[in-house]
């Protein structure tokens, strides 16, 4: 894998809207190949203003957006959209179709695969998020949860080397969270680059290691999670609340039960208290 | 272009005069506006009709958005004039010139009652010209959701652009078949969405056994009266004008030569 | 006298094999703020839709026993005048904001109860001090963001004075902080005015301080009511896929958790109390 490669450059760009609204002013970011990365911060922050920028969806007033080294300027927005997937908030948005399958081959037609390859990646897919026994269901049919699920798969199977999600986790209960973390590692582990909008605190910070905080249109702060989401005052100002495991952690400390710096993590922290506890009651 | 258009019929909370006329008064205006227009078809009284549309206009406030729809409408102005000037042999140009007034006139008049009617307000006016409450009801809704339906149909186009779904087709069959895509999640969700308004709207008393109240109220006022009044004596003053009981000179019905 | 009495109710949706509430029994009491837990599909949207007679008045289905709110069936007595006893806050506030401006909003339901104007001017003024929207009187429901218009909504439905307050996944769409500040918006509502609030949400971390009860649902059938003390350290709640808050997560992954207190820690405070105790 080829660590540090930018292979999304975002330069100063400003987006405003046609009534004068500013939804991005002097945004910068460079995010390398493989990464996965959380975008938080408030409603109405110029999250969604930015990843729609990625492929095109909007065009910035100012500033260029670059992937793969090549300004987005000069492609169209279904040419972006062989390299960037992005999924958005609601599936029901994108579920028009007769059948699951159906659903899923339109995703592929516009890239250049024969039938056979379709066909093929159609039951791959199928299989890999166990759909093949509602293959022939309408998506209308599916639960909230379900649905999400096939949106993700619709986007999955055309194999973007980005994908960008919006609040992936929004009304999944806990298994579908963890099966989609399981197919984003998957998806990590092929070398692919994730961006995600999410509102998700203790998700981002359990799972996501670099984190962008936005506020009113700009980047508020760019670094690891650990550091970004920890930090009271940048929480405030993004109209986030700290990680319950922090807000633990900062609490044992003024206790005076000494936690070290580097426990950020649920399994972590389990360990350090199952160790505290066994010491302590041991001295009783 | 054509989203930009719509804009200038949107309303728009002002403090001016015309903003406080009763919507039954401004109704009025855009009717008799109408039918001002309708009844000339020769360039110099629509030309008058016109310009006295204007201080209406500028007393709402409204020129900004007045001359964006205006200019909205500049596709239509030139597929008028092409078409009447190649079809119509006799004085086409002159025709499509007045044509273009006409329309004018009757978009501006029916652009200044969109732009300073409260949507709230139009639903009890409607109520006081005896239309029953579901019905207004019915229209305030519709028009409470344009805004909430525009939004979602962006976010189809983009959820399906950022899967591949291109927007240009060739050919008038792909191009039916290449709604799909967006209309059924549109028609989908509309549905939806009507059943959760439904649901909302029971829970909350509609259509209650019990005699409705209105918290809010619209008077007509001594202006709204002088108002009105000065717009039926420019009505009644053009119908003397086309019955020509009121003789005008002859450069009233002057036209181009072409 | 309980305000919600559930005998032996079930309901499936016409077109539906599957029953969405299966054999309910439930009393719910006055002056209790109640958190509504199930994994998605277990019929929590369902049970919201029983409380003031949408099920089965209008979501068309078969139905077996019966509810009652208040003493009144809610399958002979309308909707409407269901109202006064129960309001409702549904998901989407996009959905039920259905007029021009906050204070046509708000006046809607009263006015189509035939309450006077006089009456309703008062309402209004109480009911935007309570929610926080005093500013925003003459906005458009397009000029207001989601934590607002989730507020309007509240407004809207509280107005009518109900018994019971019921939302589902008020704060779904939002961002942490404003979700935080209308859950303790709710709490001081239900505390000063004495009323019932149930809720059914995901942001259990931000819930479980708060909520005195919990109403446990899995697969349409009621699994648990109780206070939130025994229903979360019952084996059934542990068992379910729901998004568990962190602290209890942290500590039922302790080795040795049982033996060193017989009550989980629901916050973050409570968690930090139990270790007080060593120091």
């Amino acid at each position: 894998m080829t660590a540090n490669k930018t292979i999304i450059l975002i330069d100063e760009i400003d987006y405003i809207y046609p009534n004068n609204t500013i939804a991005l002013s002097k945004v910068s970011l460079k995010i390398n190949k493989g990464e996965l990365i959380a975008i938080m911060g408030q409603n109405g922050a110029g999250k969604t203003t930015l990843i729609r920028t990625l492929n095109g969806l909007i065009r910035p007033t100012n500033g260029n957006v670059y992937v793969k080294g090549e300004n987005n300027s000069t492609k169209s927005i279904a040419q972006l959209s062989k390299i960037i997937g992005i999924i958005f908030q609601n599936p029901m948005h994108q579920l028009f179709s007769n059948s699951i399958e159906e659903e899923l081959k339109f995703s592929l037609r516009n890239l250049e695969y024969t039938k056979e390859q379709i066909q093929q990646k159609i039951d791959n897919i199928l299989s890999k998020f166990d759909f093949e026994k509602y293959r022939n269901r309408s998506p209308f049919n599916l639960s909230g949860g379900e649905a999400k699920k096939l949106a993700l798969a619709t986007i999955i199977c055309r194999d973007p080397e980005i994908l960008v999600f919006d609040e992936p986790t929004l009304g999944q209960d806990a298994k579908e969270i963890d099966f989609f973390l399981k197919v984003i590692y998957n998806e990590l582990e092929k070398g692919k680059t994730i961006v995600m909008v999410t509102h998700n605190i203790e998700f981002a910070f359990e799972n996501i290691p670099r984190t962008i905080l936005m506020a009113n249109g700009k980047i508020l702060a760019d670094g690891p999670t650990e550091q970004v989401l920890t930090n009271d005052l940048l929480v405030k100002k993004a109209s986030l609340v700290l990680p319950q495991i922090h807000q633990f952690k900062l609490g044992l400390k003024e206790i005076g039960i000494d936690v070290p710096n580097e426990i950020f993590k649920e399994r972590d922290m389990i360990s350090f208290i199952n160790n505290y506890l066994k010491v302590r009651i041991a001295n009783r | 272009m054509s989203f930009e258009f719509l804009n200038s019929f949107k309303f728009l909370k002002k403090k001016s005069i015309i903003h406080r006329l009763d919507p039954r008064a401004k109704l009025l205006f855009a009717m008799v506006y109408t039918i001002n227009a309708l009844m000339f078809t020769e360039i110099v009284p629509l030309i008058f009709i016109f310009l006295s549309i204007i201080p209406f206009i500028v007393l709402g406030k409204l020129f900004h958005q007045w001359i964006k729809s205006i200019r909205g409408l500049a596709f239509l102005y030139i597929f008028i004039i092409i078409i009447n000037t190649l079809f119509i042999t006799n004085n086409g140009f002159s025709f499509s010139l007045a044509m273009i007034i006409r329309i004018t006139t009757m978009i501006s008049a029916f652009s200044i009652f969109f732009l300073t009617v409260d949507p709230n307000d139009l639903a009890l006016s409607l109520i006081s010209m005896k239309v029953p409450y579901e019905f207004a009801f019915s229209f305030s809704l519709a028009f409470r959701f344009v805004p909430t339906i525009a939004i979602e149909a962006q976010n189809i186009i983009d959820s399906q652009q950022s899967r591949g779904y291109e927007m240009q087709k060739k050919g008038i069959i792909n191009q039916i078949k290449n709604l799909f895509p967006l209309l059924v999640p549109l028609i989908i969700g509309s549905i939806k969405r009507a059943f959760n308004v439904a649901e909302a709207l029971e829970s909350r008393a509609f259509g209650s056994k019990k005699e409705r109240t209105f918290y809010f109220t619209i008077r007509y006022s001594v202006t709204d009266w002088i108002f009105t009044f000065l717009l039926l004596i420019i009505l009644v003053v053009l119908i003397f004008i086309r019955l020509q009981i009121i003789i005008m000179p002859e450069w009233f019905n002057w036209g181009l030569p072409v | 006298m309980s305000l919600i009495k559930f005998n032996n109710f079930s309901f499936r949706y016409k077109g539906n094999e599957e029953y969405a509430l299966n054999n309910i029994n439930l009393e719910i009491n006055e002056n209790s703020f109640i958190l509504l837990l199930g994994e998605t599909g277990s019929g929590k949207t369902s049970l919201i839709r029983c409380l003031n007679g949408l099920i089965p008045q209008f979501y068309a289905g078969y139905y077996k026993g019966s509810v009652e709110i208040a003493g009144k069936s809610t399958i002979t007595t309308p909707i409407s005048d269901l109202s006064t006893v129960v309001g409702i806050v549904f998901q989407n506030p996009e959905n039920q904001l259905v007029a021009m401006n906050v204070e046509h909003e708000i006046a809607f339901g009263m006015e189509n109860l035939g309450i006077s104007p006089r009456e309703i001017e008062k309402r209004i003024k109480e009911v935007i001090k309570l929610t926080e929207i005093e500013h925003l009187l003459e906005r458009a429901p397009f000029e207001i963001s989601g934590g607002e218009k989730q507020r309007v909504a509240i407004a809207s439905v509280l107005v009518l004075e109900p018994l019971l307050l019921i939302l589902d996944e008020p704060t779904a769409n939002l961002d942490p902080f404003f979700a935080k500040k209308i859950i303790t918006m709710l709490k001081k509502i239900q505390e000063t005015k004495k009323i019932s609030v149930i809720i059914s949400e995901h942001r259990m971390d931000l819930l479980i301080p708060l909520v005195d009860d919990i109403i446990l649902m899995e697969n349409g059938k009621l699994v648990g009511y109780d206070d939130k003390n025994v229903i979360m350290n019952s084996e059934i709640f542990h068992k379910l896929n729901i998004n568990k808050p962190k602290i209890y997560t942290l500590f039922k992954g302790l080795e040795y958790g049982s033996t060193y207190f017989n009550k989980l820690p629901l916050s973050v405070e409570d968690a930090l109390n139990f270790f007080r105790q060593f120091n």
